[in-house]
């Protein structure tokens, strides 16, 4: 389990799976009225290891938003949420860059990072992706209100998911 | 193609979003019912508000030739009224009413750029000799008077507008008939003074002021103004009128030209009473 090329492969697929062949009943559970999404395939986003070239980078967010939209029927709204913050994801590392730097080989995980900068690093992520996410879904500026009430609460679940993966799982990279 | 390859390697991560994103959307739009009702209903509404603003700029481009047209009418007309045609029957009331031959007629013409806040205030046309203009020719706006053609060129002429302190244009009160000469005091854009009305006319404020036709530049008959005020100095025999002007000339646009036929004969006899 030592080579990253192999973790991430295994990491795509099983986060794809889960979102989308789990984590989808959950949103459609309860007749439709409970319609806040659980969203935790960006994991692999965030998890990328540091040293990956952005135009790769950009190419597995496209390629699991894609994968997601065959799960949930949406074709291209996923796709565009997660390229967009597959973009984004140099500029938030750049930002929130600790004052000794990075070390390229590893992977901006908990165990690395420590589990302050990690949730940080997440939150910020998973807000502009589920921004993202409910913008397109939307399609206009007008349901603004409709947009920032679900990614709000997405966010609020979303995230209390993640960090639950994370304490479990802890990866190294 | 060097070039193309240094934008790639500068932006390309840039562009490959672009590109990527750009698919994202596109697939929304095409494959989900509401997005693509929502990019449907605001393409429609671009597409019309577009449409509105390019009629509307067609409207405002095709009001030139509007106004071109609409003044050609108006000659048209003012050339057939009374006012603006010699009568050759000796008596009014014959019944040899078309008995008459036209007097006056008009040129239509812009304003090319005007002013009414010097003591001299002349404003330009965009009509010259070369359609038919010459100096000593009234000018007339839709409202009223505006003023007296100064110079011309081939293309523009130069008018003394009757806001200029050597303006003098003969004028008369409308109902009562006593005739005056119109001069400007060069304060207010407003009003003109009217002299030289006899201390034994009756006048009242509020009476219309209206061109006399003594002066052969315009029509008898041409709206001027109000009286706004009377006062009689002590010791004169004639009123200082204070006429109020229908014409607004600081935004003044269209105007016609006032050419008199018969001015070549009016000159040959002015000649005479000069000698």
């Amino acid at each position: 389990m030592s080579n990253p090329i192999v973790v991430n492969i295994i990491r795509f697929v099983v986060l794809l799976l889960l979102q989308g062949l789990f984590l989808k009943r959950i949103s459609d559970g309860w007749d439709g009225w409970f319609y806040v999404h659980v969203i935790l395939y960006p994991l692999f986003i965030l998890l990328l290891p540091l040293r990956t070239p952005r135009v790769a980078v950009l190419l597995l967010s496209f390629a699991l938003g894609l994968g997601v939209d065959l799960f949930y029927g949406t074709l291209g709204i996923h796709t565009a949420a997660t390229t967009f913050m597959g973009y984004a994801r140099a500029y938030i590392l750049n930002i929130l860059e600790p004052r000794e730097g990075y070390n390229v080989n590893y992977s901006p995980t908990a165990k690395r990072m420590g589990m302050a900068w990690f949730v940080r690093y997440a939150a910020v992520m998973m807000g502009l992706h589920l921004l993202a996410y409910y913008s397109v879904d939307a399609f206009s500026p007008v349901f603004i209100l409709d947009i920032l009430l679900k990614a709000a609460f997405s966010f609020l679940l979303s995230m209390a998911l993640l960090i639950m993966a994370t304490y479990i799982f802890n990866p190294q990279d | 193609m060097r070039g193309l390859l240094q934008l790639f390697a500068t932006y390309g991560n840039f562009l490959l979003f672009l590109a990527l994103e750009g698919i994202a959307l596109f697939m929304a739009v095409q494959f989900n019912h509401r997005q693509r009702a929502i990019w449907g209903n605001s393409l429609g509404l671009a597409a019309a508000s577009t449409e509105a603003t390019v009629d509307r700029i067609g409207d405002y481009v095709g009001l030139r030739e509007e106004v071109i047209r609409l003044q050609g009418a108006n000659i048209a007309l003012m050339e057939q009224l009374d006012n603006a045609r010699y009568r050759n029957a000796i008596k009014r009331d014959t019944a040899f009413s078309e008995a008459s031959e036209p007097l006056y007629t008009f040129i239509g013409a812009n304003v090319v750029s005007n002013e009414v806040t010097s003591l001299s205030n002349t404003f330009r046309l965009d009509k010259g000799r070369l359609h038919g203009v010459e100096p000593g020719m009234g000018v007339i706006a839709t409202e009223g008077i505006a003023g007296v053609v100064l110079a011309v060129s081939d293309h523009f002429s130069l008018v003394m507008s009757i806001l200029h302190r050597e303006s003098r244009i003969k004028a008369e009160i409308a109902s009562s008939g006593y005739f005056g000469t119109l001069t400007w005091n060069g304060k207010s854009p407003r009003y003109l003074t009217l002299e030289a009305i006899p201390k034994h006319a009756a006048l009242l404020e509020g009476d219309t002021v209206v061109t006399s036709g003594y002066s052969n530049l315009f029509p008898e008959g041409i709206m001027v103004g109000k009286v706004a005020e009377i006062a009689l100095p002590a010791g004169e025999n004639f009123y200082q009128v204070k006429v109020e002007l229908v014409n607004d000339l600081s935004r003044l646009r269209y105007v016609y030209i006032v050419e008199n036929q018969m001015r070549e004969e009016h000159e040959q006899l002015d000649e005479v009473a000069n000698e």
